[in-house]
């Protein structure tokens, strides 16, 4: 199926705080989505939702027409906002895990990623600053061959050498079979990767467009329009 | 996959207390011989010294497989470590049962090894075929008085064992889990849930013995004790209860441990 | 040539417009092999169905041969090369002329100013 990734009067309630209220979203495959918005509009729970770290309080999401669980799980390659690997490991080690765990695992492209940023396989991650870590996480969740890429925040107080090397892996990484979905506030830095874009705002969507559209239309960058859609 | 798990877990959990084993070995070992230097006049200051340490290094491993059993659970699945666990294509059941498995694991593992530690320090010429004597006249007691069944006992006192361990390992994981459903105070929260499920435990044993009939095996005297069959009997009804109790109480531990995790989950 | 986007205009009619320019100047020569959409996206850092919009456009505009089994190559007719060129350069000057004329300038003074400076850059 073509459709990806799909939600249907999504809502989820943390008792009286409502995240993310009837959301209704369709992507495509083969594309490499923004879903941007202010802090707090609700990108996180849907990607969360996404990964089954969260369920739903009404509504359904389906990831290539399943409901998120072990089949999904499989296809969907994820990087949270934070550091989230075993502080004692080796990056080796890592490897060797999602090698174990993850049948489209490809520690070829690991190793070849990590040459060339000259990070040491044998070096446990908590000798590493947060930047390399970042790094880390990075390659190894695109060192899968997934079907659908869930990035949250992954430029975010990166400096700009290792921002263009991240945006370069991304789109060396596409495939017409996969969709990335990019998760940031960062948007001008991103805008000529995506084909498409989603603004969300306290727990609604706002928006969905094409890029191309919103700059023939509008005759703007997404960022321009995203601070004018955003005004406070 | 949960072989993996098992994998993983053993791993990181090992590498506390593979060196913790060792260093109590090695001081059982020192201690042994220290404590032979009293016959010298030497100065009870040494041997004093190496028991005190071998002790601290006894109360630590023990400690450690308390601490690992909450630590585990806690930090792996239930803090920012759960990000990578809770997306691995894995039912989260598997989860629960590899560090059930491995803290049952180290516990075990931690009472053979201060065992033979005991037995390095203690154990005298002679004491080894001594200690076999002994053991093949209380065998050989045990079977003319209860029979075959003396295996069958066995195995349910090590069954009665493990089934024990599991249950007071999964109320601990029951209690973290609940804890997590609250957004602040999560250690309190944690600490009253045990007290809660332990109290909810006594209950339900009180509840069990209020069924008609049951009373009737609570009421056996004291002096069919002596009375052989019976006693076999009563050993096996007291045996059976006991590992039923404790598998009741595991699986209720269990299902509220996983419910919490599948459909409860919100990490930070 | 690094590619400079602006960021208030298509990315593909400004992918299209960089392109044209190699292929005229040389870059990409007459007839070369160009490369994969995903390589040319990634050197761009564009998406790369963006890049395929672009090349498809050029495609139309018969700059670009599609091979069926060996991807993209520049045409290897010189006279559509040559067309583009023209195109191209009366799109600049029209530009220039128009800003020269907002200026003020007349016609005669705007060629001898030309002629000045197209002097100056022989040397």
């Amino acid at each position: 199926m073509s459709t990806i990734f799909e939600c249907t009067d999504l809502t989820k309630k943390f008792g009286s705080k409502v995240a993310l209220s009837g959301v209704n979203l369709k992507l495509e495959r083969g594309q490499i989505v923004g879903l941007l918005g202010p802090n707090g509009s609700g990108k996180t729970t849907l990607i969360k939702l996404a990964n089954e770290l969260l369920t739903p309080t009404s509504g359904t999401l389906l990831i290539g027409g399943k409901k998120p669980g072990i089949e999904t799980k499989k296809i969907v390659s994820y990087l949270p906002e934070k550091t989230y690997l075993n502080d004692w490991m080796r990056v080796r080690q890592i490897i060797e895990l999602f090698s174990d765990f993850y049948e489209n695992f490809k520690p070829e492209k690991a190793y070849d990623m990590l040459k060339s940023l000259n990070i040491d396989a044998n070096d446990r991650l908590k000798t590493m600053s947060k930047g390399t870590k970042e790094k880390v996480q990075l390659i190894l969740v695109m060192s899968r061959e997934a079907e659908l890429y869930l990035l949250d925040e992954p430029i975010g107080g990166v400096d700009p050498a290792a921002r263009d090397y991240i945006l370069k892996t991304i789109l060396g990484n596409y495939n017409e079979n996969a969709t990335v979905i990019i998760s940031t506030h960062l948007i001008s830095d991103i805008e000529n990767i995506l084909d498409y874009v989603v603004f969300i705002n306290e727990g609604k969507v706002v928006m969905t467009s094409s890029v191309d559209d919103i700059r023939h239309e509008k005759g703007q960058s997404v960022n321009g329009l995203f601070r004018e859609v955003f005004k406070c | 996959m949960l072989r993996k798990l098992l994998k993983y877990e053993l791993k990181a959990t090992g590498r506390i207390f593979l060196p913790l084993f060792l260093a109590l070995l090695v001081f059982a070992a020192i201690n042994r011989f220290t404590l032979s230097l009293d016959k010298f006049d030497a100065p009870a200051i040494i041997s004093g010294i190496s028991m005190f340490i071998y002790i601290i290094i006894m109360v630590g491993m023990f400690a450690m497989t308390f601490i690992m059993t909450i630590q585990r659970f806690n930090k792996n699945l239930l803090s920012d470590e759960g990000y990578l666990m809770f997306t691995l294509p894995v039912k989260p059941w598997k989860h629960i049962v590899s560090k059930l498995f491995v803290s049952m694991l180290w516990m075990v593992a931690s009472g053979i090894v201060a065992l033979i530690s005991i037995l390095i320090i203690a154990l005298k010429k002679g004491a080894f075929t001594q200690f076999t004597e002994v053991f093949a006249t209380f065998y050989l007691q045990a079977i003319e008085q209860l029979g075959a069944s003396v295996y069958l006992l066995s195995f349910e006192i090590i069954l009665g064992i493990l089934v024990s361990l599991a249950s007071s390992i999964l109320i601990v994981y029951a209690s973290i889990a609940i804890g997590h459903l609250f957004n602040e105070h999560k250690m309190l929260a944690s600490f009253g849930a045990f007290i809660l499920l332990s109290t909810l435990a006594q209950f339900f044993i009180l509840l069990v013995s209020l069924i008609p009939g049951i009373a009737f095996y609570t009421n056996v005297q004291i002096s069919s004790f002596l009375d052989f069959i019976g006693l076999q009997w009563l050993l096996q009804m007291v045996m059976a209860y006991g590992i039923i109790y404790a598998a009741l109480l595991s699986a209720a531990f269990f299902a509220v441990t996983n419910r919490i995790i599948s459909k409860r989950l919100n990490l930070e | 040539m690094t590619w400079e986007l602006k960021s208030d205009r298509p990315i593909y009619t400004q992918l299209i417009e960089h392109i044209e320019l190699m292929i005229c100047s040389g870059v990409y020569p007459l007839g070369s092999k160009l490369p994969s959409v995903r390589d040319m996206a990634q050197e761009a850092a564009v998406n790369p169905n963006t890049m395929q919009r672009a090349l498809v456009k050029l495609e139309e505009e018969g700059l670009i041969i599609t091979h069926r089994t060996s991807g993209r190559s520049v045409t290897e007719d010189e006279s559509m090369v040559e067309m583009a060129k023209s195109k191209l350069a009366q799109e600049q000057i029209s530009e220039f002329l128009g800003k020269m004329q907002l200026m003020g300038f007349e016609q005669k003074e705007i060629l001898t100013i030309i002629n000045k400076m197209v002097k100056e850059m022989k040397q």
